[in-house]
């Protein structure tokens, strides 16, 4: 019993940083109707602008993180402007590849720069150490990282609440043609989306580096997220958020309890058979809308 | 000069005559064409009760309807009314939530949509749904789909058998073409087509999978005149030549008025009215459906 | 198309409209470079011949994915594992039945037909993007199997195997009869990938692409068009990577990681979308920039002494990304498209149209 207890609060830990990544494919994927399969990416590339700020230039704290949402905004911008643009109106396959390319495009950007060694933030980010509450012990880092994780997600909500802009982008997660007569610059919301996106990319980035040290393999924790998409189906935010947090506590169930069972290393493989089991048997995701096709 | 010409033309206005023929002989050797008795009285297709709601929109409601051999039976209605709703049961697209279709007394309301298609339930569709990428023959050529006998396997190792059959189904779709008079563009993308031209392949798409029974969901919307005119006369041409009963659903109520039997007026998904062009025109429920209910009364 | 014919060609039997070659000249030509091909192998060095065989397996994996995504139209992000799922099952055949070469090559194609058709039926409920997840998924599955399965693939170390062996005295240990012997599937292959497209099953395949809707009504059971569309293309990946185990002797994971996945499509959308060439294009290319990359690796380390491994990779990242976005903004039909154009004008000369 107490090692559930452990495992679900360590997971829904996790799952906070997973729901964050997720809530970056869904913005998205709302506004632009791209998946943006390079938001894995975004992580690694979060995870080394801060190592680079923090660590190599020995910047405060304050300044490095600034350093890292600047990195995030600059990159929103370029690949909006540069890459999704011209894309607009293409078959649903193009961009598909291109974020699938850029996804691998920053992995070798990050390779050339950084190779390929594996660094730590130490303990110059988030403070080290750990809470005991009861029985369970919880990593400070893990703690921070979920309630930032939290914060951030609830600045999203309240920006598309409450903000011009935010209503805007709701207008355009309905319909593209119908914002656009409306008066709305969806170009300006998608650069909007992109921009949030690659900053909620760099935010998980960060605190993934701090947990897991950054690496080029980061990005495929990145992939995993999407398991937490499908979910709650892929336009909404509330489902990505509970998606998140389940696939956390799962994976920490499966740590605990299947991987001595199973050879190797499942943690990699369950978030993808969890997806795989979504979309057979769910495929719109569980509380995703089922569309009506017409003939 | 002149002769060749006008044995061109002679040529030409031989192959219109006869036109379909191969089309026709492919028919005649699976199933006998409709005998002359059963004309009119014989009932192919019959819906019972069908109710289709999406959510809390009830699309159809409680429709029943019959079709009988050899007969042109449109449907007409407003725009939202559930015609083009009950085709796509009829096609099994949709699912009704109750109501059963037969068709000649088979059942067929939970038949998977190719089998229906198979039967010979062919339709065109109301926004043009032709496989873009392909030429206009190639898409003639994927809607023989089911009639086409060999395997893959064959297919990929390109066997003598299969080849003749290549060739054998490409003569019936060139002759459809023919019929059709698109020769001039037989070999063209269709995703490059005029509207008219996308309009008129759906119509020899239908052809090519051997209806028995044509469904045809508004196929003048958005033609000028003279098309109208040329597709009103292949519908009848073909209504004529393959004796097949054919389902109209169209808004121009002058060709409705001259090319159908029977009309069904439908309006929210209800079913307001049945009978003859000159029953309709003077019913006062269509009246009020079309021009509103002050007009109704007189 | 029959544009790209010369002027006075006409058909006059149905035979002759659907024929691939219909001149003298394109028999010719198609004549000449086959056996230019076959005579080249023994003039180019062992080096020439490995790269060559290489494409050519790859050529056949590229076919799979075109007849998966490129006519079929169902976009999978798991094709280098299919492609290494033939690999495997050719390995594993060799190494517990001892069966050879000839056998376990059409096993592992309908091993990997098999496979890919397992994790393509979900295809019969999910479109486009939801199914690219669930081939994103069969790849990290498909990983995790085979590296962890250990009293059956040998786990991460991989599995030695040995060449096919020797057929009418031709010892395939030889370089250039391996080359010759790649080259004679690849060909057959190419045959019988352009059959398909051109009969049935391949008209069914555009017509479940262009509006799997329509296709539906219009009499094609678009479930079992898409499994056979997985199945086959699955068929041409395994081909491949038994072709490809075969040259090298070797299996392990680390042949196809999910990068290769994801150029299988990029270098798809380069090549062009639906076409038999573009496939042949995508995959000789791909293969020649890889082997650029390799190849500058000593200039990179004398550039940038240490780093130079991973400025390899990552060159070759960079650079396969920036042509496949280049080619999807400014060409997005790809080379068999513009090679189309350069035909068309040639015929036309010196008329613009």
């Amino acid at each position: 019993m107490e090692q559930i207890i452990k495992l679900i609060v360590l997971g829904l830990c996790m799952g906070g940083i997973y729901a964050l990544v997720a809530v970056g494919y869904v913005v998205v994927y709302k506004s632009t109707k791209v998946f943006n399969f390079a938001q894995a990416a975004m992580i690694t590339v979060g995870a080394y602008a801060l190592y680079q700020a923090l660590i190599v230039w020995s910047l405060p704290i304050w300044a490095a993180v600034l350093f890292t949402l600047a990195v995030g905004v600059a990159l929103g911008l370029l690949v909006e402007r540069l890459l999704m643009r011209p894309l607009i109106g293409q078959p649903i396959l193009a961009p598909i590849v291109v974020t699938l390319g850029l996804m691998l495009l920053l992995r070798g950007v990050i390779l050339m720069i950084f190779g390929g060694q594996v660094y730590g933030y130490g303990e110059h980010f988030l403070p080290l150490g750990a809470w005991h509450v009861g029985f369970v012990t919880l990593p400070m880092i893990q703690v921070y990282a979920f309630i930032i994780s939290m914060v951030a997600i609830f600045a999203l909500i309240q920006f598309y609440n409450r903000t011009r802009m935010g209503l805007a982008m709701r207008v355009t997660h309905e319909d593209h043609v119908v914002a656009q007569n409306l008066g709305i610059n969806v170009k300006r919301v998608f650069q909007y989306s992109w921009v949030i996106a690659c900053v909620l990319g760099v935010i998980s980035g960060m605190l993934l580096g701090n947990i897991q040290g950054c690496c080029v393999e980061l990005d495929v924790t990145g992939l995993m997220a999407i398991a937490a998409i499908l979910f709650g189906g892929l336009e909404s935010i509330g489902g990505a958020i509970v998606g998140g947090l389940t696939l956390g506590v799962l994976q920490m169930l499966t740590i605990g309890y299947l991987a001595p069972l199973m050879p190797g290393e499942p943690i990699m493989m369950v978030p993808f058979a969890f997806m795989l089991l979504i979309l057979i048997f769910k495929p719109y995701g569980l509380f995703g809308l089922v569309r009506i096709e017409r003939l | 000069m002149t002769t060749s010409i006008r044995n061109i033309t002679k040529h030409r206005e031989q192959r219109y005559s006869y036109g379909l023929t191969l089309l026709r002989e492919e028919m005649e050797k699976k199933y006998p064409m409709p005998k002359e008795e059963d004309v009119g009285k014989k009932v192919v297709l019959k819906g019972e009760g069908i109710n289709l709601a999406f959510g809390g929109l009830q699309a159809l409601m409680d429709i029943n309807f019959e079709l009988k051999e050899g007969e042109l039976l449109a449907i007409i209605g407003p725009n939202g009314a559930g015609k083009t709703c009950l085709l796509n049961v009829v096609s099994g697209f949709y699912r009704a939530q109750e109501g059963e279709i037969y068709y000649r007394d088979r059942k067929i309301t939970h038949m998977s949509s190719h089998g229906i298609a198979e039967l010979g339930l062919c339709r065109t569709f109301q926004n043009i749904a032709l496989y873009t990428g392909l030429t206009v023959i190639e898409n003639l050529m994927a809607a023989r789909h089911p009639h086409i006998k060999y395997n893959f396997l064959s297919g990929m190792l390109y066997f003598p058998w299969a080849s003749d059959e290549e060739v054998r189904q490409r003569a019936i779709c060139e002759d459809i073409v023919d019929f059709l008079e698109m020769d001039a563009v037989r070999n063209h993308v269709v995703g490059s087509l005029a509207y008219g031209l996308r309009k008129r392949t759906e119509l020899g798409r239908a052809l090519a999978l051997e209806p028995r029974i044509l469904l045809l969901d508004e196929p003048m919307a958005g033609m000028n005149r003279d098309e109208k005119e040329d597709m009103a006369r292949f519908i009848l041409d073909i209504y004529e030549f393959l004796k097949i009963p054919v389902v109209l659903i169209e808004h121009d109520m002058g060709v409705v008025m001259d090319v159908a039997d029977r009309i069904m007026v439908f309006d929210f998904g209800k079913q307001i009215a049945e009978g003859t062009p000159d029953e309709i025109t003077v019913n006062p429920k269509v009246i009020s459906a079309y021009l509103g209910t002050e007009y109704a009364g007189v | 198309m029959a544009i790209h014919r010369p002027c006075g060609t006409f058909d006059r039997t149905y035979y002759e409209a659907k024929a691939i070659f219909r001149t003298r000249l394109q028999w010719g030509m198609i004549t000449a470079l086959i056996l230019a091909l076959y005579g080249i192998a023994f003039v180019m060095n062992d080096y020439l011949l490995g790269l060559s065989i290489v494409i050519f397996s790859f050529i056949v994996a590229m076919l799979g994915i075109q007849i998966i995504t490129g006519y079929a139209g169902q976009i999978t992000i798991g094709h280098a594992a299919f492609v290494g799922v033939g690999m495997y099952v050719l390995a594993c055949v060799e190494a517990h039945l001892g069966w050879s070469w000839w056998v376990g090559m059409p096993l592992a194609g309908i091993g990997a037909g098999l496979i890919s058709m397992f994790f393509g039926s979900p295809s019969g409920r999910l479109k486009e993007l939801y199914l690219a997840f669930a081939t994103l998924a069969a790849h990290f599955i498909i990983v995790y199997v085979i590296s962890n399965w250990e009293s059956m693939t040998g786990g991460v170390d991989g599995i030695w195997l040995s060449r096919p062996e020797p057929l009418l005295g031709i010892d395939f240990m030889v370089e250039h009869n391996y080359y010759l012997l790649a080259l004679t599937l690849c060909i057959a292959m190419i045959y019988l990938a352009k059959n398909l497209a051109r009969t049935k099953l391949g008209r069914a395949f555009v017509a479940v692409r262009d509006n799997d809707i329509a296709a539906e009504v219009m009499g094609i059971n678009i479930f079992s068009t898409k499994l056979l569309a997985f199945g086959i293309g699955g068929f041409f990946a395994g081909i491949g990577g038994a072709m490809y185990a075969g040259y090298n002797e070797y299996v392990n994971v680390e042949f196809f990681p999910l990068m290769d996945s994801i150029w299988f499509l990029g270098f798809l959308v380069v090549g062009g979308f639906g076409s038999i060439f573009g496939a042949i294009c995508a995959a000789v290319l791909w293969k020649c920039l890889d082997e650029m990359a390799t190849l500058m690796t000593p200039v990179f380390s004398q550039i940038l002494p240490g780093l130079a491994f991973y400025v390899t990779a990552s060159f070759s990242l960079i650079m396969y990304t920036l042509i496949i976005v280049i080619f999807l903004v400014l060409e997005p039909r790809g080379i068999n498209h513009r090679w189309n154009i350069i035909k068309a004008s040639y015929r036309l000369h010196p008329f613009a149209y």
